[in-house]
């Protein structure tokens, strides 16, 4: 940047302002390590609840696998720490979409407590699909981020299909919800960060 | 009749600042000497202009044991950068 006092045309003030709440706004924190972190549990989760249901003698107790989400939880907090602390900018579309997901983390925990009280297990699994996809697309629509966009209509889809899906077969349907919303958008970010 | 173009704002350093700030919540001397290229020396008249124009907070504090600035554009700030831009409107008549 030149010296301060320089002569600015009206043109070239409104190019300044331009070119630099461009330079702002074009900044992208997401690196895609969380959408990666949770994708990959969520479907190992139910991959192995689904493989311990159906070929092993276990029984209900194989939820349990489950618990690997806190593991998830506990790494989130330490990476969201550390993330803060390396942070030189906080943006409005952050915030933004820091409540949207801590909006989503609310509703599931509240949803999970009013269906194991209220509903049924498979009903729970059409609820878990319809809220992974609301912070999913709404993340896609701030970040204007294909992807993200994609993989919410896709949770929203299997949503609906799981009602059709009334066996154990249901828990299986987070797997292609996780790859799409989550994993394949974690690695896009992560191509895109390289890219830059 | 033109409207007279705020002197603080008219500058190109200032303005790039404002302009930035406008856009985030909040953000570190480093990242704003970052993105407008500036010497540090330069940009710290600068910013203490603005500050003292109203139109900006600056935060001083201590991040693990190294000095961090924090800067935020206040409200005056932002009526003031909204009026500059509406000036600037009248005269190219856009």
């Amino acid at each position: 940047m030149e010296q301060n006092e320089d002569q600015l045309t009206a043109h070239s003030s409104l190019a300044l302002i331009e070119s630099m709440i461009n330079k702002a706004q074009n900044r992208f924190s997401e690196n895609g390590t969380l959408y990666l972190v949770w994708g990959w549990v969520v479907a190992i989760c139910s991959l192995s609840h689904y493989i311990m249901l159906t070929f092993t003698d276990i029984g209900p107790k194989s939820g349990m696998v489950w618990i690997l989400t806190w593991g998830a939880v506990v790494f989130q907090i330490y990476y969201s720490f550390k993330h803060k602390k390396q942070e030189t900018v906080k943006t409005y579309t952050d915030e933004i979409i820091n409540y949207v997901w801590v909006t989503f983390g609310i509703s599931m925990a509240l949803v999970s407590f009013i269906m194991a009280k209220l509903g049924t297990w498979t009903m729970l699994y059409a609820f878990i699909l319809l809220f992974y996809g609301i912070p999913t697309f709404l993340s896609g629509v701030i970040m204007r981020f294909k992807p993200l966009k994609i993989g919410g209509i896709t949770c929203w889809i299997l949503s609906a299909i799981s009602v059709y899906v009334q066996s154990r077969e249901i828990i299986l349907l987070l797997i292609p919800a996780v790859v799409i919303a989550w994993i394949i958008p974690g690695y896009s970010f992560r191509a895109r960060i390289k890219k830059a | 009749m033109f409207k007279e173009l705020d002197p603080i704002l008219h500058s190109q350093l200032r303005l790039a600042v404002m302009s930035l700030l406008i856009s985030v919540k909040e953000a570190e001397f480093t990242f704003i000497r970052e993105k407008t290229n500036a010497t540090a020396g330069n940009l710290s008249v600068q910013v203490q202009k603005l500050k003292d124009a109203g139109y900006i907070e600056v935060v001083k504090q201590f991040k693990d044991n190294y000095p961090q600035t924090t800067c935020k554009v206040t409200p005056e700030g932002i009526k003031a950068f909204e009026d500059y831009v509406k000036a600037l409107q009248e005269y190219l008549k856009v």
